[in-house]
């Protein structure tokens, strides 16, 4: 079958937010609505300092947390492991919100745009009612990969099937595609470079790998390490 | 010290959610209480209605802070795993049992409607509990504070409320007593755990805030009270209802210091570095929506 | 049921331009004639080294087209008196009008002659963006070319805010307005404050990501972790401007310390001026008769002409000629029987005997040992003695690089650190081979920006011919032609079509003030300013000075898209289309640009994704009518068939000229350079229109990576890189200061001081303590803290401090929204995390929230430059704390070439806890 998971090589990231751009584009997410964002991290004490950028944002777990304590059945997970948001079931309770450990969900009550409360052109005609009240949050562009998939492309390899920010990477850091494939271009990255997921002992099984090639300190990695 | 960073409060559960844990919760138990202390009669009319009162406002408040509100029926879309969906779902059987019970004056109803005021009380500790992006919420030992609290908000109140209707019951003071004991106790290993388990250092420090008054004022004083109320059964009316009121107010300090300012998201972190292919766990979807009580 | 109408959604190509890393191609998705959204063009994946990616500035441009900010319609001023508190009392206008305002001016003007009583042109430009919205000014230059001389003195940052000792010098040496890596081949580079992660563009992230996945290791020296630091192998907090010790103790390092054989040897002797003999008054020692430079030949032992093939040149080593002669200053020359010379990289080797290690560390507080490992690991990845095979042509192999960053390559100690780190480079020979250090693009050496290997010619002395400014009796002009003086000062600068952008602008702001070069008049302002993409009220230095200068420009005429803070100051407002509204055919490829050397070269198309909105004209549009309203149709369209467009629409291959005395619409224009294009790329086989452009969005050809390197053109005319000594230079300085002093100026000596044939170690904290003390009556120590800026990539060039989205996601970068300063040294001082602070230079103050870092140098603290802005719309509501308010202008602080650095000393308080 196939499993969608997305990669961030930290070697490569040099925090510049294209992606953070792209995906606000891709989306047309309001104004302080990221659901791909780059962290500037820190670490360390001067003079040994570690600078590092870390994209984040919806890390389509195996066993994603949001959608155990969604009561309305709005977030759900398809066989592909891309978790979806049903704008039209959703009430808007925030339970997800609080139940998922990476920060990655939004909710706007009101509409809110770039330059006050007149939305621009561009933002007219994108504006969508349904998500106003609603969660919302990264959906690895599982329109952009359904409608490519259609056409016989490969999601991660042809553009028109990629989710947004992989596409829009400059350095080339951020990866997407089928883990369950053995010689997929995500499978041949993981198997060839070290690597680390968010919060992994929380048991949610990230879809979200970051590849890295330091050992970061104990202090940085997280919770109750396994 | 945490080890993650960007532990910002979270500001989607405000004050109305908080409401729903101090409110409901006391309500909750308040039934469960009032229940067993009527047994094998029913409790009158006030209290039940108090009860369910308590549950309406905390239910109301959450309301108030969902996003879209006239869809609140699809809370009952998910009680496979959502203990949100299996909190609403029990409401709904309290207030049917709880008030036909009253109104009937059907002690099995009732003593049905105390055991639903239990599951509320339960549920909205697995709510917490489920709440994994919340270190402070996600803890398994708030399950047992949240339900030692809810059960002596319960008692005091019921004590409060058969007090001043001059029908006061000697052993559910004992009773409070002891659920205050264990209150503290599961309070202590509550701190205990977060602190074992590197919680933000801003949660820890709200809660460290709230640790003497919730303590002395919550706790220990209303002992105090109760045990001179013993040795002295003439100061009854002035001290075990100060000692109710201050257990009550303590353990709605708590919910609230917990559900509004302790919470504090996971934070991000880096992880262990791994090498070699993963291995793959398949979306937990592919096994369907089976039923799951535990998932933790 | 209502049928679901589908949305009408169209894909444009066209590109980005508001850097110089560009023009980065992109699309532009459309929804029912509405621009959505930013995408990369994918058709260039494999092209591209970034595979048609564009960075983040771009995706502002869509919000920029529906700014409600935007100025919508031309606008005049109403109220006569300028100044920052005088609301200038704008109404709107129609084009007719605005047009007629100012071609009625331009007309009045040139009646009166276009040069002024003090021989200044009466008309002035200025643009920003280290010039690239020439690049969006469509045929608005060919109306300039047919004005005649104007002035681009006036400027909005550059010498400054630029590369300008690396421009002059790096051009003078291996035709490199700016330096880069040979980035997909380096192992190993050594940055001084490069950030090149935020300023390389897509290409430089790319490619530089690439190289750390590959290995390549980056040492990254500079006074707070940049961007560029966080992916680099070693983060070195040197202390701020003691860049020179570091780099003159590392070639200390490979010519003390290191045998002579491990040095790239044959280079040395061959392709530098290493060998050449300097005599006792530091000019080459020269054949009497033919007035070569001579070299000292262990073959014959004897004094060569360094031409001489069969020659073994000694490089080191003093030694004794018998008849030669030296040339100096105007002419004079000293003629010797027998006479001492040493070689020139012996005269290196002497200046920097005593710069060790050891000595470095206590200036710069870098350790010795970690100074020599570097040095040490430099040379081993140097693979000295190496080759490879470029397109059929061997080519030495030296995968190393020595670069700097900005305010470390321009004012005072710049002329040291850009000399020593190219010197870094040629003693392992890695100066414009494979792997090694390469220039991109010529201003100052040629007129073409585009293709430098063409202006490598044989000059004087074996060198590469260079086109100095004159400085001899006869050919110097004691009249300052632009209000900097660049033909008068700043002689490196040449005298080719850029060379007005290499004067001193800080320079001419100071002469407009009335505060510098006091033996000269006091400039009159240009009758006519035109100002566009930029803003130097914000932009340039102790910016709360520039506006009363503007306040007394008679016309101003502003090209705007917002209101600003220069724009405040104008008479006439025109808004242009902006980049998704306007056409433009521009080269892509190439080796053109920092970081972006290409495989194949081509044309691509800049075009309207929509029709402009409200009244905004294409720049084309706009120079159409004011060449007709001026008279100047014909010249205008002259400067167009010549090539001002981009290429000649006329040569003996093709013709596509248009009718000089006839208006052209902008589509004839862009159709006719679309086919010159077109037919020159692929050899008159396809003749492209701008319909086929509009539709297919560039068209390319193959480049060879040959075209990367100097280095075999060099060996196939024989010729030497102009290193180490710097006889010309030396020659030119002494020459210089016989002219000033002739003409009685003496405000430029400390500047005259600097052309030495070797640059000397000067201890630069100490001369800025200086130059505070005696420009602002205060105590230098009273200052203890560096100010610096930090690129960023989101704003910089992009003028687009007023786009929502831009501010966004720049905030998740640190330090766009406040100061940044040393966590500890803050705590000493009883600083918290977001609490307000006032940061104090000699000139100005600010205040700004604390943002409190670990990567930062305890003296230093750090604001990213582009904020201050007190009139632009939803930028002058962010009340961030800019950079250039605060840093002082004065002529003790411009160097030899008139630049200086973009930082100055500051004191901090702190005024309370923040918001």
């Amino acid at each position: 079958m196939t499993r969608y998971v997305m990669i961030a090589d930290l070697n490569r990231c040099v925090g510049c937010q294209t992606c953070t751009a792209a995906c606000k584009h891709t989306n047309a997410t309001p104004p302080g609505v990221q659901w791909r964002k780059v962290l500037d991290v820190e670490w360390g004490e001067f003079p040994d300092v570690q600078r590092l950028f870390m994209p984040v944002g919806c890390q389509h777990c195996a066993d994603p947390p949001c959608m155990h304590v969604c009561p309305s059945t709005a977030t759900a997970q398809r066989e592909d492991g891309i978790v979806t948001i049903d704008y039209d079931l959703c009430i808007g309770c925030s339970y997800c919100t609080v139940a998922c450990p990476y920060q990655a969900r939004y909710k706007v009550d009101k509409p809110e745009f770039a330059y006050g409360d007149i939305p621009t052109e561009n933002e007219a005609i994108q504006f969508d009612e349904r998500t106003m009240g609603v969660a919302q949050k990264c959906t690895f562009c599982s329109d952009r990969v359904d409608a490519g998939v259609e056409q016989g492309l490969t999601p991660g390899i042809d553009p028109e099937a990629t989710p947004g920010c992989v596409n829009s990477c400059i350095a080339d850091a951020l990866s997407f595609g089928d883990i369950e494939d053995e010689n997929s271009n995500v499978s041949e990255l993981l198997a060839e470079n070290t690597w680390f997921q968010m919060h992994a002992e929380l048991g949610t099984e990230p879809g979200f790998y970051y590849l890295w090639d330091r050992e970061a300190p104990e202090d940085m990695q997280g919770d109750m390490q396994e | 010290m945490s080890n993650t960073f960007g532990n910002a409060l979270q500001t989607q559960w405000d004050w109305r959610a908080a409401g729903n844990f101090m409110f409901g919760g006391s309500g909750g138990a308040l039934i469960l209480m009032a229940a067993i202390a009527s047994w094998p009669g029913t409790p009158n009319l006030v209290i039940g209605l108090a009860a369910l009162v308590f549950v309406g406002l905390g239910l109301f408040l959450v309301w108030l802070e969902i996003g879209r509100p006239w869809r609140f029926l699809h809370v009952f879309f998910h009680p496979q795993t959502s203990w949100m969906t299996r909190e609403a779902s029990v409401s709904v059987l309290l207030f049917a049992a709880t008030f036909t019970g009253v109104l009937m004056q059907a002690p099995s109803l009732l003593a049905a409607a105390g055991l639903l005021g239990f599951l509320f009380l339960y549920c909205q500790g697995r709510i917490l509990k489920a709440s994994k992006g919340i270190p402070a919420w996600r803890e398994p030992a708030v399950v047992p504070l949240i339900i030692s609290t809810g059960l002596a908000e319960g008692a005091a109140i019921l004590s409060i409320l058969l007090i001043v209707s001059n029908a006061a019951q000697g052993w559910l003071l004992y009773l409070l007593m002891g659920l205050l004991g264990w209150r503290l106790v599961s309070w202590r290993n509550y701190r205990q755990r977060m602190a074992a388990n590197n919680a933000p250092p801003a949660a820890l420090k709200v809660l460290d805030g709230i640790d003497r008054p919730q303590v002395i004022l919550g706790n220990a004083l209303p002992l105090l009270l109760l045990v001179t109320v013993i040795v002295q059964p003439a100061l009854l009316a002035p001290l075990a209802l100060l000692a109710c009121i201050l257990a009550t107010a303590g353990g709605w300090l708590m919910k609230f210091t917990i559900i509004a300012k302790a919470a504090q998201v996971q934070g991000y972190a880096l992880g262990k570095l791994q090498k070699g292919r993963p291995a793959i766990k398949p979306p937990v979807r592919r096994e369907k929506d089976k039923f799951v009580f535990s998932r933790d | 049921m209502h049928a679901k109408v589908e949305p009408e959604v169209k894909r444009v190509s066209t590109y980005c331009y508001q850097c110089v890393n560009g023009p980065d191609l992109l699309t532009v998705e459309t929804v029912d004639g509405v621009a959505t959204k930013i995408e990369p063009n994918f058709d260039l994946k494999g092209e591209h080294p970034a595979d048609g990616k564009v960075c983040v500035k771009p995706f502002g441009l869509v919000q920029k087209l529906y700014n409600p900010d935007r100025i919508k319609r031309p606008m005049k001023r109403t109220n006569p008196k300028k100044g920052r508190h005088e609301e200038p009392g704008w109404v709107e206008i129609s084009w007719d009008e605005a047009l007629d305002i100012v071609a009625d001016k331009m007309n009045a003007t040139r009646a009166k002659g276009v040069m002024d009583e003090n021989g200044n042109p009466r008309l002035a430009f200025t643009t920003g963006g280290a010039a690239t919205p020439f690049k969006y000014m469509g045929s608005f230059p060919a109306l300039l070319f047919a004005w005649g001389p104007f002035d681009q003195s006036l400027g909005a940052g550059g010498t400054v805010k630029c590369y300008h000792t690396e421009h002059m010098f790096g051009e003078l040496w291996h035709r490199a307005f700016t330096i880069l890596p040979d980035t997909p081949r380096c192992e190993y580079i050594i940055s001084f404050g490069m950030n090149i992660d935020a300023s390389g563009g897509v290409t430089g992230v790319r490619r530089h990501a690439d190289a750390r996945k590959r290995g390549m290791k980056r040492i990254q020296f500079e006074p707070h972790l940049s961007v560029t630091g966080a992916n680099a192998a070693e983060w070195i907090p040197i202390k701020t401007k003691t860049d020179n010790a570091v780099l003159y103790s590392m070639l200390h390092v490979l010519l003390h310390e290191t045998p002579m054989d491990k040095l790239d040897v044959p280079f040395l002797k061959n392709r530098t001026a290493s060998p050449y003999l300097v005599g006792p008054n530091g000019f080459y020692l020269r054949d009497p008769e033919t007035k070569k430079p001579l070299m000292w030949d262990n073959n014959s032992n004897g004094a060569v002409p360094h031409d001489r093939a069969d020659a073994d040149p000694a490089l080191v080593g003093t030694f004794t000629v018998t008849g030669a002669i030296e040339v100096g200053a105007d002419e004079e020359t000293w003629r010797y029987d027998r006479v001492e010379g040493a070689t020139g990289l012996e005269k290196t080797r002497q200046l920097l005997a005593d710069k060790t290690p050891e000595w470095a560390a206590e200036i710069s507080e870098v350790p010795a040992a970690t100074i020599r490992r570097i040095t040490n690991e430099y040379l081993a990845h140097a693979h000295i003695g190496e080759t490879e095979i470029v397109d059929g042509r061997e080519l030495p192999f030296r995968p190393v690089a020595t670069v700097l960053g900005k305010s470390v390559n321009n004012g005072w100690g710049a002329y040291e650190c850009v000399w020593a780190h190219t010197m870094m480079q040629v003693l392992v020979g890695a100066l414009e081979v494979s792997g090694g250090m390469l220039g991109s693009t010529t201003h100052v050496a040629g007129d073409t920006d585009w293709e430098r290997s063409l202006t490598v010619e044989a000059g004087e002395d074996g060198f590469m011919t260079h086109t100095f400014t004159p400085t001899d009796k006869e050919g110097w002009d004691a009249n300052p032609f632009t209000r900097h003086a660049h033909n008068s000062l700043t002689p490196m600068g040449g005298s080719k079509m850029g060379a007005q952008l290499f004067g001193s602008t800080t320079l001419a702001w100071l002469r407009l003030q009335g505060r510098a070069a006091e033996s000269w008049p006091k400039p009159n302002p240009p009758d006519i300013w035109f100002v566009y993409k930029c803003n130097p009220a914000i932009s340039h230095s102790e910016t709360n000075r520039m506006g009363d200068a503007m306040a007394e420009f008679p016309f101003v005429a502003a090209f705007a898209y917002t209101l600003d803070e220069t724009n405040h100051f104008a008479d006439v407002i025109m808004p242009e289309a902006t980049d998704l509204e306007s056409d433009q055919l521009h080269r892509i490829g190439g080796g053109h640009y920092m970081e972006n050397h290409w495989e194949s070269e081509g044309w691509a198309l800049r075009q309207a994704v929509i029709e402009p909105l409200h009244e905004a004209k294409d720049f084309s549009w706009i120079a159409n009518e004011l060449a007709r309203r001026t008279g100047l149709l014909e010249a205008y369209n002259g400067a167009i068939n010549a090539g001002v467009c981009g290429i000649p629409l006329q040569t003996d291959d093709y013709d596509f000229a248009l009718e000089p005395d006839k208006e052209h619409s902008q589509d004839d224009i862009w159709n006719a350079v679309s086919k010159a294009a077109s037919h020159d790329l692929t050899g008159g086989k396809e003749i492209l229109d701008l319909d086929w452009f509009r539709q297919n969005g560039f068209k390319t050809r193959p480049y060879s990576r040959l075209n990367w390197y100097l280095y075999h053109k060099l060996e196939d005319l024989g010729l030497r890189f102009e290193l180490p000594y710097q006889e010309r230079y030396f020659r030119m300085g002494k020459q210089l200061a016989n002219r000033l002093h002739e003409t009685g100026v003496h405000w430029w000596d400390k500047q005259l001081e600097e052309y030495k044939p070797l640059p000397e170690f000067e201890d630069l904290n100490r001369l800025w303590d200086e130059i505070i003390e005696r420009n602002h009556d205060v105590k230098a120590a009273d200052y203890p803290f560096w100010l610096l800026t930090g690129r960023s990539m989101q704003y910089a060039w992009g003028g687009n401090v007023g786009i929502q989205l831009i501010k966004e996601v720049a905030d998740n970068v640190y330090g766009h929204d406040g100061v940044v300063m040393n966590a500890g040294r803050a705590r000493e001082m009883g600083i918290e995390e977001g609490d307000l602070i006032e940061v104090t230079s000699p000139v100005n103050s600010t205040r700004g929230y604390a943002r409190l870092r670990q990567g930062v140098r305890p003296d230093v603290v750090v604001m990213i430059a582009q904020f201050g802005q007190w009139k632009m719309p939803f930028a002058k509501d962010l009340k961030r704390p800019g950079l250039n308010a605060l840093v002082p202008m004065n002529v003790d602080s411009l160097d030899g070439g008139g630049s200086s650095i973009d930082g100055t000393k500051v004191y901090v308080t702190r005024i309370g806890a923040g918001l």
